[in-house]
Order: structure tokens, then sequence, then C-alpha cells
């Protein structure tokens, strides 16, 4: 009787780990995750400020914007489609909401307010344009890329803005920290957590995933399938107007060129966090360690006293592993599936 | 196979840090000399950043190498590095800054990418200790001192030379910029536009901004021609505008009066070519190799002489 309680309970215990380690997309957060430390252990040692206090909330500062746009664009990418738009939509947000404080004298809340209403109409449009007229997602945004850019040249006359008064403005989303944090650590954090819960624990979590692994199947099934896709795309904007309002902080103005390359970036931490370009996988735990790692990349490198040149070679080298790193464990390169399969069938 | 597959993750992934390593051990004695001076305070070495706009520009790989050639004379007192957002980018600098002083930076020689934009972050640094140096560009937060071109002044100069070769007594004069939000190249031209002005003879055309991209430019330049038939002179107001005012001017075989700003393998092909006139050449090289040496006056609290110091240009012409 004894032996057989004991083993129940044995079987419990490794049964949380096991169902840990199978959910979908956990393998590549764990191996990048090893990476991670493995890249943070390497560069400490080369540079003992790298680890210093003062650098690590540095390094999370810089790392959070990526994760927030990360997020977004996640979102996105477990439905199978990509969001161009991410990096002008900050660089909108950042001249509309640095435009509304200067030019027009208008206070930190409602330029908030407003421009967020605008980034969010954007996202609007490229769900819209994405989900009922069956535009490619890479087509679409593409366009949309190029309007809200215009948008942020527009907005101030083609010029950038003069300084904003605000400081609260500009401590609040980067300059000061709470509790010895800077607020926008605690920012990412909070929208982290905020967006985890949705896409694992509700409905609109599961609908993401269902429309990104197969569409028609998810519609059958009576999701609201519209619905699903264009919200994914009005919570990346709603991200990337966030991440733009950090812009404005950071700088104290509104820059035209704001937010630049910054979608590309956004995929880069995605895909190197598992979340597969093809749809349908992917854990925002998994962006954090591939915001980490682009951050600590960037900062490490810097620290280490690399020459500037072989930097970008380095950063490219590895979010190409990582693409690698999915498609093999999605079974999707021909000749290697081969090589090693041989001629028997699958194990 | 599952297994297998894993495995070839995990090879990937170590791959992937060998590859990390690699790279930082091509800084290879840059990073032993960080590890060894990592203790500083005792006033051993001190560490002089230089932060620029970006990384590719020849304007500052000169100004880099100013620096290093003082560094290198003044030995093992100064720790230098250098380091640049890979394109012009206000946040990107920012985060460039926080990193140097996060690396215990003593001294920041900077080319600050706006007046406004970067200052909380100067300001941030002065808080934490870090002296700050302009070279290039200022910002608005009061630094030790600042060595540059009078921008507006050189404006003027290159208008005044455009003046010397015209030979119409009237006509357009076009100008390619760089972009509104930068004020050396806008001074650049508000100085070129008083000396066309003063003269009175010619009009100006509304300004092209192309970001100081060469093919860009030239497209722009070559739509100038073709659009005024009075076209007498083209200005670029800085290294990629002048290149492109110059190929765009040799590519129409026109007689228009080219202009420009700074120096490089291009521009001087095109000046002895006779595509442009005269070419407004700054002093990279200088602002890096006197203004390291303030920084050690600086950090050895030495005199460092005025706030400003006006580095100069030198007008190129083809050798006759």
């Amino acid at each position: 009787m004894q032996a057989k309680v004991i083993n129940a309970n044995r079987h419990k215990k490794s049964n949380v780990l096991k169902r840990v380690i199978s959910i979908r997309g956990m393998g590549q957060v764990i191996s990048v995750t090893g990476a991670f430390i493995i890249m943070f252990l390497v560069f400490s040692q080369i540079n003992g400020n790298f680890a210093s206090g003062d650098n690590i909330f540095n390094l999370l500062r810089q790392i959070a914007p990526i994760l927030i746009i990360g997020i977004g664009q996640s979102f996105v990418l477990i439905t199978g489609g990509i969001d161009l738009s991410i990096g002008s939509v900050a660089g909108m947000s950042c001249m509309l909401s640095a435009t509304l404080m200067t030019k027009y004298s208008m206070n930190p809340v409602t330029a908030i307010l407003l421009t967020m209403i605008c980034c969010i109409i954007v996202g609007f449009l490229n769900g819209f344009l994405v989900s009922k007229t069956k535009l490619p997602a890479f087509i679409a945004t593409l366009g949309t890329m190029i309007i809200a850019r215009g948008i942020a040249q527009l907005v101030n006359g083609n010029r950038n803005t003069d300084g904003i008064s605000s400081s609260i403005f500009k401590d609040l989303f980067y300059y000061e920290k709470t509790a010895g944090v800077y607020n926008t650590i605690w920012l990412a954090l909070i929208l982290f957590l905020i967006f985890a819960f949705i896409l694992s624990k509700t409905c609109a979590g599961r609908h993401t995933y269902a429309i990104g692994s197969n569409y028609e199947a998810a519609k059958l099934s009576g999701v609201n399938v519209a619905l699903a896709e264009m919200r994914v795309y009005i919570f990346s904007a709603f991200l990337a107007g966030v991440v733009g309002l950090i812009l404005t902080a950071q700088s104290g103005m509104g820059t035209m060129d704001a937010g630049n390359g910054y979608e590309l970036n956004a995929v880069a931490a995605s895909v190197i966090g598992g979340v597969s370009t093809m749809g349908g996988q992917g854990l925002l735990i998994g962006t954090v360690i591939g915001s980490c790692i682009w951050g600590v990349l960037e900062n490490g490198l810097t620290f280490a006293g690399s020459p500037l040149a072989l930097r970008n070679i380095v950063i490219g080298i590895v979010v190409i592993i990582s693409v690698l790193i999915d498609r093999i464990a999605r079974g999707n390169i021909g000749g290697v599936k081969k090589l090693f399969k041989g001629n028997h069938k699958t194990d | 196979m599952k297994f297998l597959k894993k495995a070839l993750s995990l090879g990937l992934v170590g791959a992937m840090t060998l590859g990390i390593m690699a790279g930082c051990s091509n800084g290879g004695d840059k990073s032993k000399d960080v590890v060894s001076t990592v203790d500083a305070g005792s006033g051993e070495a001190y560490k002089v950043y230089l932060i620029t706009m970006d990384q590719m520009d020849q304007h500052w790989v000169s100004v880099d190498e100013g620096a290093k050639a003082m560094a290198a004379a003044l030995g093992s007192e100064i720790d230098y590095q250098w380091d640049a957002p890979d394109t012009k980018d206000n946040a990107k600098q920012i985060e460039k800054i926080n990193n140097a002083v996060a690396n215990g930076a003593d001294l920041i020689l900077l080319a600050a990418n706006d007046p406004t934009a970067i200052s909380d972050a100067i300001k941030n640094a002065k808080d934490k200790g870090v002296k700050i140096i302009y070279v290039d560009s200022g910002a608005k937060e009061e630094a030790i001192t600042t060595l540059s071109t009078d921008n507006y002044n050189a404006g003027y100069t290159a208008g005044k030379t455009m003046l010397e070769s015209i030979k119409n007594t009237s006509g357009s004069i076009g100008i390619i910029g760089v972009n509104t939000a930068t004020n050396s190249t806008m001074s650049r031209e508000d100085g070129f536009r008083k000396a066309i002005e003063d003269d009175g003879r010619f009009t100006l055309l509304t300004t092209e901004y192309k970001d100081g991209d060469a093919a860009a430019s030239q497209e722009a330049a070559l739509s100038f021609i073709t659009a005024k038939n009075d076209l007498v002179g083209l200005y670029g107001t800085n290294e990629g505008s002048t290149t492109g005012v110059g190929n765009a001017i040799k590519a129409s075989g026109k007689e228009i009066i080219g202009v420009g700003f700074d120096k490089s393998d291009s521009i001087t092909g095109l000046l002895e070519d006779g595509s442009l006139v005269a070419t407004m050449a700054q002093n990279p090289y200088t602002m890096g190799y006197l203004g390291m040496a303030q920084a050690y006056a600086a950090l050895k609290d030495l005199q460092t002489g005025p706030a400003i110091i006006d580095t100069g240009v030198s007008v190129l012409k083809a050798e006759k």
C-alpha cells in the first residue's frame, strides 16, 4: 500500500516537469536561455564592468523597448503574419506625442491618450486589410509602415520638435527609478505579464495560436477568425505606440526618424526566442529571452571592446542560427531530415 | 530522431556562443587593457570614449584617427575607445552614452547627434562624474570645451567661392541639403544663403533634403538641372550631398558651378575633372587630435583654454 502511494507522488512530480518541458516551444526557450546564461558569463569575464549593478540596470532599460515591441510582433507572428509597420508607428507615436506637448502645449496625459488612439487606428487598419481584404500581411503592413512614417514627418511640418517641457513625462517613461529599478523596466515587466496572461490563459490567446496553426480549421470550429486576426495587429500597434512614448521621453523631443528598423529587431527577438515565422508556435517568455540576448549582444560586445564592424556580423549570425534551430526543430530542412532519417520511417 | 534534433539545436547554440567569443577575442588587446584598468580610480589609466554620430562616415573615421594618434602619443595613461551607433539615431546614441558611463568612462569626446535630444543623457553622465568635451557638434548641456567647425561661416565662405566663379549675371542656384534636423548642415545652408542673398543677383531654389545619401542627392541635383534652364550653381552641404552634386554636373555636361563640403576620394576626383569647383574641407582629424589633448588636460585639471575652438575649413580647389 505504502509503496503504491510513494510511487504515485513521484509520478506527480515528474509529471509537472514533463508538462512544462512538453509545452510547445519550450524546448527552444530552454536552449536559448542556456545560451543567454553562457553569453552573460563570458561577457562578465571579459569586462568586470559588464556585470556591475549600474550596467545591469542600464542593460535592462535598453532591453525594455525591444521586449515591448517584440511582444506585439510575437502575437502577429504567431498568427502567421508579420507587422512591418511597428517601427514607423513608434516613430509616429514619438512625433505625435512630442508635437502635441510642444506645438499645441497639451498636457502629457491628453497627449498620450490622443497618440495611443492614433496608433490603435493604424493597428485597426492593418488588421482590417489583412483579415477582411485578405491582403498579405507583408504588403499591408509595408503600406502602413510608409504611411505612418509620412505622418511622423507631416505632424510637425517636416521638422523635429522642440524639447518637451514636462520632466514628469521624461522621468516616468525613461529617466527615473522606482524602488531602485528604472521605470522603463517596470513598464516592460507589467506589459509582459498582461500580454503573457492574455496569450496563455484566455480564449483570445488560444484563438491566436489557432488561426496561426490552421486558419481553416479554426474558422470551421467557430472561431471568429477576423476578430482574432484584427486583434493582434491592434495589440502590435498599441505596443509600438508605447515604445514611441519611451523614445519621446528618452530624447526629450520628437524625432522623425525614431524607431527606424525596430520592426526587424522585433522579429529577430521573437525568432531567437522560438516564435516561429510560420505561425502557430511561440511563447512570450521566449521573446523575453530573445530580447535579452539581443540586448546582451549589443551591450556586451561594446564592453568587450569588439571592433564596431564585427558586431553587426556577430549579431546577424546569431539571428540566422536561431532561425535554423527553429527550422530543424520543425523538421523542415529536407536534406537534414534525410541525413538523419535515412531510409527508415519517422520515429 | 527527436534526440538528434535536440542535439543539433544545442550544437547550434554552442556554435553561436563560440562565434560570440570569436567576436570578443578579436577585441584582443583592447579587452585585455579594459580588464586591467577596470579598477581605475587609482588614476592609473583614464578611460576616454569617443562617441560619434555613426560609424561609417569618413568624417568620423578621421576624428577617430586623430584621437587615436594623440592617445598613442599620450601612452598608457589613456585607454581609448571609439563607439558609435551604426546609423544616425538619437535613441541609439543615448544608449551608447549610457553604456560608456556604465563602463566607467572618465571622459567622453562627443559629437552630439542633436543639441536637445542628447542633453538629458549628457546631464546624467555629468552627474555621475564623467567629463564631457564636444567634437564637431555640441549640445545644450554645458561641456568643458567644444572643438568644431564654424559651420555658418564656412557656408558663407562657400557662397562667396561660388559667386567668384559664376560668369552669368543672373540665374538660379540649387541646394542639396542633408536634413532639417542636423544643426551643422543647416548652419552651412544658412551661411550659404546669406552670401547669395547679400549678393542679390541670383535666385535660391527650395532646398532638397536627401540625408547625405550620394545617389539620392545625385538624382535631386539632376532634377534641378533638367527642371531649371537658368541653373547656374549647385551646393551640397556634406560629403554625400556634394558627391551627388558633382556626379550630377558631370552627367549633365552643363556649365554649372558646383561647390560642396567635406573631402573624400570621390570629391577629390570630381574636383580634378572639373565637375566641382571647390569644396570646404573640415578638419576632423584635428578635432580628434586636439580633442584628445584637451581631454588629457581636463582629466589632469590643466587649463583647457577657450570654450569654443574653431577648427576651421580649407577651401580646396582643383590643382591648376
